[in-house]
């Protein structure tokens, strides 16, 4: 790369001829075209620095020549540029130069151009810079300029994205509270009361379980009963893997307690029938 | 057909539906066998205890809410359960469940219960 910008250099400055900047001159005139200022630009030391009011016009003229020879000509790019350095922003302008190398620059501030960039209070630092395929490239510090500060541009809407957005305040519903102790004990108690009702129902009804106790039904109730007390050691304590596993190996010995049992019954049944 | 909870009703006009509910009572008392009642008696415990839930819940607060539902959920289950039980054990049922004897209904309400239960447990929190 830096083997193909020397080649590029050497060929340039083989190609000779430089640019220069000839007679450039400026005037400021005011809206009713009295003119404020007007002054030739040196080269050399940059003149105090220009002010344009908001109706105010700047007019820049200059020509463009080939340093040896002095005739006109007319470089390929010519740009004049305008640069904050506070801020960082700058602005590019291009020229339209005559064949002549003549070129003639106007910023009216009540229609200013849209390459000028967004303006602080501080100056902004002017340029002429000048492109050409068969010259060497040049750029001429002109001069300082200040214009009246421009309105800060718009928001972007996605603005807020790029910065930190407010922490997220949440509000989380109240906990559930317990009713009072007094209320609860009473519902209790209202809601264990249909075992009372049970109990005396079935102390009326004269219910004979005569062989409750008998070899062949007494498994199969118990196993129903350890069913029972496995659900309820699942509620306090167990795993639901724990319960299904001791359920499953419960569930053997009580599919034939079962079979037993009720074989025993229907045999009763079919015999006092 | 169904039990000997239809009895015969008396012709009197329909403002004397005391008469004609006391007489069913009456006629329930007499004529349902024993088991029939205890299965009863059963249901309506089962019902009782529901409503008494359901009651607290409407009245004092649903919380916690799946207490309320597993409690609730039990009582209807166990509801259906021993009805069904009740209806496959009714002998007067015979003729409408000839492939189910009564043992296998209460087999197979034992291992309803069975599930309904750990269901209920699993729930109740």
């Amino acid at each position: 790369m830096i083997w193909q910008f020397s080649w590029l250099l050497l060929a340039a400055t083989v190609q000779a001829a430089s640019l220069s900047l000839q007679s450039p001159r400026f005037t400021i005139s005011a809206s009713d075209a009295t003119q404020l200022r007007s002054d030739t630009l040196s080269l050399t030391k940059k003149p105090e620095p220009l002010t344009l009011g908001a109706t105010d016009t700047l007019k820049l003229t200059f020509q463009i020549t080939e340093s040896d020879e002095g005739k006109g000509v007319q470089p390929h790019q010519t740009f004049l540029r305008f640069y904050d350095k506070e801020s960082g922003e700058e602005g590019i302008q291009p020229i339209r130069v005559t064949p002549g190398g003549k070129a003639k620059f106007e910023l009216n501030m009540m229609r200013p151009l849209t390459s000028i960039p967004p303006t602080t209070h501080n100056p902004l630092e002017v340029s002429l810079i000048l492109g050409s395929f068969v010259h060497a490239p040049a750029q001429y510090d002109l001069f300082d300029l200040y214009i009246p500060a421009s309105h800060t541009p718009a928001e972007h809407p996605d603005e807020a994205s790029f910065h930190v957005l407010p922490a997220i305040k949440h509000t989380f519903r109240p906990e559930q509270k317990s009713p009072p102790q007094f209320i609860s004990a009473v519902f209790a108690a209202a809601v264990l009361s249909p075992w009372l009702v049970l109990i005396g129902l079935w102390s009326k009804i004269d219910v004979r379980v005569p062989n409750l106790f008998s070899l062949s039904i007494m498994p199969f109730t118990a196993l129903l009963g350890a069913f029972e007390v496995l659900l309820v050691w699942y509620w306090v304590d167990l795993k639901l893997g724990q319960v299904l596993l001791y359920g499953g190996i419960l569930a053997i010995p009580t599919v034939f307690a079962g079979k037993q049992a009720l074989y025993a019954t229907g045999e009763w049944r079919a015999g006092r029938k | 057909m169904a039990g000997p909870k239809s009895s015969s009703k008396p012709s009197p006009a329909s403002s004397e539906t005391s008469v004609a509910v006391s007489t069913l009572w009456k006629s329930y008392l007499d004529q349902t066998p024993d088991r029939l009642k205890f299965i009863d008696a059963f249901l309506a415990f089962i019902v009782l205890s529901g409503v008494l839930q359901f009651v607290y819940c409407v009245l004092v607060t649903n919380f916690p809410f799946n207490a309320f539902l597993a409690g609730f959920a039990s009582s209807v289950g166990q509801f259906v359960l021993t009805a069904s039980l009740r209806a496959q054990v009714n002998p007067e049922n015979r003729s409408e469940f000839k492939e189910v004897s009564p043992e296998r209904a209460f087999a197979d309400f034992a291992l309803g219960s069975i599930v309904l239960h750990f269901f209920v447990f699993n729930f109740l929190g």
